[in-house]
């Protein structure tokens, strides 16, 4: 079952200087589907539409050109939000509240309440080994801990569908490698998940399946099983062409 | 419901731990304090000296609170992509804005508080206890004109892009809407119709500010008439909500 789909969307960013008008196409055409229970990397050069597409598919955006759906409900949808979890691609919080504070009120806001709120943000920051710092204030953060953090957030109304920007970006080896395997244990939940990376070792590594988006057009969609770890060579190929 | 008051339980955490918040506060009472040093050249006038400059600091550190927290609300917070994560859960746009709108109000009110506090100590130190119920009042209309100008920052929030311009413009309306009948006066004045026109629009959208300054008139008491206080009350609640509205359709289509 397609539980996402994207159906010919366009994007252009449209910036006005004063009396200049400067217009940049993100995507083209794009048209995308992932299966159930996937683990599917959307990779890509820097400015290639990968955040555009995720953020399309939440709703932060809206489309030039055609249609978005999850679990075949057109977007924007706020109901099918109860199912999506989002790890935007670098971890900005309010840097001014506690772990624990801040999950309260990202759990609050996914309509979890009471024993079954505080339950969830106990399992989240045991998942993403964070139950010693969840009095710590943000601010006091390592970019690691923010990125398990945003994780955590992310997870914490436990969603059938996860978009993961760039999780690993800015990430020392330590911190990548711990995304990793919270990744994995997704893979392993039999989560469906939508990553998007310009690393090909990562999505070669945790993603079922993987996209070539480049210039906002989606050239290639490959099988990751069945490459033997020639992914990177195909995507050069691919740009390149 | 419940999301409306998370989010502005939230907004209201975060400015008050903030050190913005303090420094503010600690600034307006040390003016507050300072009053006592005029008062001791005003001779008979000494509690009116006290009024005046307490009420005036109130005024200019709540604006600073409510301009600069309005602003933090939605530009600062798409600049620096909180925001995002936050409009991926399952809430309306308009909940959300309006959650925070009602944080940054309880901060600014708070702060008021304390620093009225400050006043009624200083002045019941000093002997001058009297006309409680004419204070109330005009604080109470200092903290209207707050909740509109909240309002109007909040608007140039989402038509600009900027911090800086959406500071600015909204000062710029509170300087004219303590104008207004300046503007008015001008507008009969001007001899060109299109600039008399241009001018009288610029009278009619910007809000009359002074309608809420009770704290000039302190001593006339025939100013708090219970018919002046409704209408007054009526037309800030009312441009307060019409400006929250627009502010609302213009965010449901902002791109985050």
């Amino acid at each position: 079952m397609k539980i996402v789909k994207v159906e010919n969307v366009s994007k252009v960013y449209i910036r006005k200087y004063l009396c200049k008008v400067q217009k940049k196409v993100a995507l083209k055409g794009l048209n995308l589907e992932i299966a159930e229970k996937q683990v599917f990397g959307l990779l890509g050069l820097n400015g290639s539409g990968k955040t555009t597409t995720i953020k399309l598919l939440l709703g932060l955006l809206f489309p030039n050109k055609g249609n978005l759906f999850i679990f075949d409900k057109k977007i924007p949808n706020l109901e099918i939000r109860k199912k999506i979890g989002y790890l935007p691609e670098a971890s900005y919080f309010f840097k001014y509240l506690t772990a624990k504070e801040l999950l309260f009120f990202y759990a609050e806001l996914s309509s979890l309440t009471g024993k079954e709120k505080q339950k969830r943000v106990d399992w989240v920051l045991e998942f993403v080994e964070l139950k010693e710092a969840e009095k710590v204030r943000l601010a006091d953060f390592s970019k690691g801990m923010l990125q398990r953090i945003a994780m955590a957030q992310a997870l914490l109304h436990n969603p059938e569908l996860l978009f993961l920007d760039e999780p690993t970006g800015g990430l020392d080896p330590v911190g990548i490698k711990k995304m990793r395997e919270l990744i994995l244990r997704l893979r392993d939940e039999r989560k469906t998940v939508f990553f998007s990376s310009h690393f090909i070792n990562e999505v070669e590594k945790v993603c079922n399946y993987v996209g070539i988006l480049h210039k906002g057009e989606l050239k290639k969609t490959l099988e990751v099983p069945g490459l033997n770890g020639r992914l990177e060579d195909i995507f050069i190929q691919t740009i390149s062409e | 419901m419940r999301k409306l008051c998370v989010i502005a339980y939230y907004t209201a955490i975060e400015s008050i731990r903030n050190k913005v918040f303090y420094i503010n506060l600690l600034f307006a009472l040390i003016v507050i304090g300072s009053s006592v040093i005029f008062s001791q050249i005003s001779g008979e006038v000494a509690g009116r000296v006290i009024m005046d400059v307490s009420l005036g600091a109130i005024e200019l550190f709540a604006l600073l609170i409510a301009i600069f927290g309005v602003t933090r609300l939605v530009v600062q917070e798409i600049e620096n992509k909180t925001i995002s994560v936050v409009l991926s859960k399952p809430i309306k746009r308009s909940v959300y804005l309006l959650g925070k709108y009602i944080g940054i109000s309880g901060i600014v009110m708070l702060n008021i508080l304390i620093m009225f506090m400050g006043m009624l100590i200083l002045l019941f130190i000093r002997g001058e206890a009297s006309g409680f119920h004419s204070l109330v009042l005009a604080v109470s209309f200092i903290y209207l004109k707050m909740l509109l100008i909240m309002a109007i920052g909040l608007f140039f929030s989402l038509v600009t892009s900027s911090s800086l311009t959406t500071i600015t413009l909204t000062f710029l309306v509170w300087v004219l809407g303590h104008l207004t009948n300046e503007i008015n006066f001008l507008s009969e004045k001007m001899a060109a119709p299109l600039s008399s026109f241009l001018i009288k629009g610029i009278y009619y959208i910007i809000p009359n500010f002074q309608y809420f300054n009770f704290k000039d008139f302190l001593e006339c008491s025939f100013l708090f008439s219970k018919t002046n206080i409704f209408f007054i009350t009526i037309y800030g609640v009312t441009y307060s909500t019409i400006l929250i509205y627009f502010s609302m359709l213009l965010f449901s289509r902002r791109e985050i």
